[in-house]
């Protein structure tokens, strides 16, 4: 068995042109971590979840190398969470799209593909060899319903 | 020592050559320092310019024990959150007003750089400035420029504060006090005009908003402090380390067996509760935050310097360096610190130092050697020190800067920071030449 026997084939996709704020509402009520940025050639661009609105509303200087990695000092609120939230909400999907998520082929094994779910923790995009056609999507929940079928 | 040269080479010219060529590769950074100088060490032996035994006698353990003894230290106390505690509560002692906060930073670099490492002090308070100047939307520069500034001229004012001094000190057998009392003057009268110059600058285009200013002043400095205990415990030795640096050469204790003895100390104390297995893995980390790379670099570096001094070759350029300054002891002074200015913010000064020190231990022979040699010492720290300010490449201190700010999306350009830096520096060394001029001769 492969990638390709456990992907989502139909995964619900963002453009890179999407408002943060319109992908934002969308993950928060569907409850994703995170979603594949994809062109309107069908060409994945990378994912834009969670994490990625988590770093917009941190200091720079903790998300930096060799930064802060105490913050317990600083005590902002949630309005200023949301003030820097604010500021962030007609920016496009593109300008936090994290490009750095592995990509696997469609025939990677399936042993191979649990590897990496493990990993990454995260959802895996299937992309197709030799270009960057977005396959499909492998979630924990697409692998767990693939073993418990069998 | 040069009997069994291989192939018959002259000592003088392989090891010159093999100087040159260790200078000229570490300079193009295209190889690790600490692997090229360990690899021109290992030929100096292996082309018979040195044995073994030599070589080993070359290198300055005083030094090497001194850096990571205060490495381990520093390593150990930065996890109490000391210094972002200092950092916080120096910026509110201003209100967050934002030339308050550029003089405070200023101080506290240049305090905290002379009491321990350049590079360890500027990784602590580059991250905080780049937080408070995040907050208050000011542009970043003027802040971190002022930084790498402090960080250098503190590190001129005593024994432990830069490497360049470290290295004279051992070489020549002075002490903390010894630099203290001769150089620190001369620094705080550079820090001083440096932060005018930099007021006249940027000084008053620095503005915020006053409910920016409040945010700052939320901050709450005492949750900086992540383990009071480690606080403590930090404070304590760093306290009878200072004690020991300033007593400790009047009775024959080395910087070496102070600092080591201090890093010691700290980690029994703060072990002291734990299991064998958690004490290991404690001290494991520690030992990890030592740059062994910077200490084999050194290495390495003592024995190249060591093979050429063998041959002869460095008295020979101190005869010709006597012959152009006419032998003249306040003229080589003054060549020294310019000299050793422009070359540090040019290429890397701890190999520089490394070379300067046996060519001025040479220079005994004309001048005498009952402290008559002090003025071409102080000359030599003051420039390789502050010299390190001119470029950007000039000390370790500044591309940690420059890579906080680059990552911050703030990056620092090589030619910009040249161009305000280069006559900056030039200045703090004609402060340096009328100092070692006035006081000296």
């Amino acid at each position: 068995m492969n990638a390709a026997a456990i992907m989502d084939p139909h995964p619900t996709i963002l453009r890179p042109t999407d408002m943060i704020s319109t992908a934002a509402r969308f993950i928060m009520e569907k409850r994703y971590r995170s979603l594949p940025v994809v062109d309107e050639h069908g060409c994945y661009l990378g994912m834009f979840g969670v994490n990625c609105l988590l770093k917009q509303v941190l200091p720079k200087a903790a998300l930096m190398e060799k930064g802060l990695t105490n913050l317990s000092f600083i005590h902002d609120s949630l309005a200023d969470l949301h003030e820097r939230f604010h500021e962030l909400e007609d920016k496009p999907v593109s300008m936090c799209t994290n490009k750095e998520v592995e990509t696997i082929a469609p025939d990677t094994p399936l042993i191979e593909t649990l590897m990496l779910l493990y990993t990454q923790r995260a959802s895996i995009p299937v992309v197709e060899p030799g270009s960057c056609k977005l396959l499909g999507m492998i979630s924990y929940w697409d692998v767990g319903k693939g073993i418990l079928a069998s | 020592m040069h009997e069994g040269m291989l192939f018959g080479f002259d000592p003088v010219w392989y090891a010159g050559l093999l100087f040159v060529a260790t200078y000229i590769l570490v300079m193009t950074e295209r190889l690790n320092r600490a692997v090229i100088s360990i690899t021109a060490a290992c030929l100096m032996i292996i082309g018979g310019v040195l044995t073994q035994q030599a070589a080993f006698e070359g290198v300055d353990f005083n030094t090497l024990g001194l850096l990571t003894g205060m490495m381990m230290i520093v390593g150990l106390a930065k996890n109490s959150g000391i210094f972002q505690f200092l950092a916080i509560w120096s910026v509110k002692r201003v209100k967050a007003d934002p030339w308050g906060i550029l003089v405070m930073l200023v101080v506290v670099t240049a305090v905290l750089s002379a009491l321990l490492d350049n590079v360890t002090t500027v990784l602590l308070i580059a991250p905080v400035t780049l937080l408070i100047t995040d907050t208050l939307k000011i542009n970043a520069y003027p802040y971190l420029f002022a930084e790498i500034f402090a960080s250098n001229i503190g590190g001129t004012a005593t024994l432990i504060g830069d490497p360049p001094n470290i290295m004279i000190g051992s070489a020549v057998g002075l002490g903390f006090n010894d630099f203290f009392f001769n150089l620190a003057p001369v620094v705080v009268v550079i820090l001083a005009i440096t932060l005018l110059i930099l007021y006249l600058f940027w000084g008053r285009s620095l503005e915020t908003d006053p409910a920016l200013q409040e945010k700052v002043m939320e901050y709450r400095e005492r949750d900086a402090i992540t383990d009071a205990r480690l606080l403590k415990q930090s404070l304590v030795v760093l306290t009878l380390v200072m004690m020991g640096f300033v007593f400790g050469h009047d009775l024959g204790l080395q910087p070496a067996t102070v600092a080591m003895f201090g890093a010691s100390l700290l980690l029994i104390v703060h072990n002291l509760k734990r299991s064998a297995a958690e004490e290991s893995v404690s001290v494991h980390k520690t030992f990890c935050e030592v740059e062994w790379t910077t200490l084999f670099f050194f290495i390495g570096l003592f024995i190249v310097v060591y093979g050429v001094e063998s041959t002869g070759l460095l008295e020979r350029i101190a005869h010709h360096i006597m012959e152009i300054t006419g032998g003249d002891r306040s003229v080589t002074a003054i060549s020294i610190l310019w000299v050793s200015a422009v070359a540090s913010a040019l290429v890397d000064n701890i190999p520089f130092v490394a070379t300067m020190i046996p060519l001025i231990e040479s220079m005994a022979t004309t001048f005498g050697n009952n402290g008559e040699l002090l003025p071409l010492w102080w000359s030599l720290a003051l420039g390789s020190c502050l010299g390190g300010n001119g470029s950007l490449v000039g000390a370790s201190a500044n591309l940690i800067v420059a890579g906080f700010a680059e990552r911050s999306g703030q990056p620092i350009h090589f030619t910009k920071f040249m161009l305000g830096a280069f006559p900056l520096m030039l200045l703090s060394i004609l402060i340096s030449s009328i100092y070692i001029q006035l006081r000296y001769f």
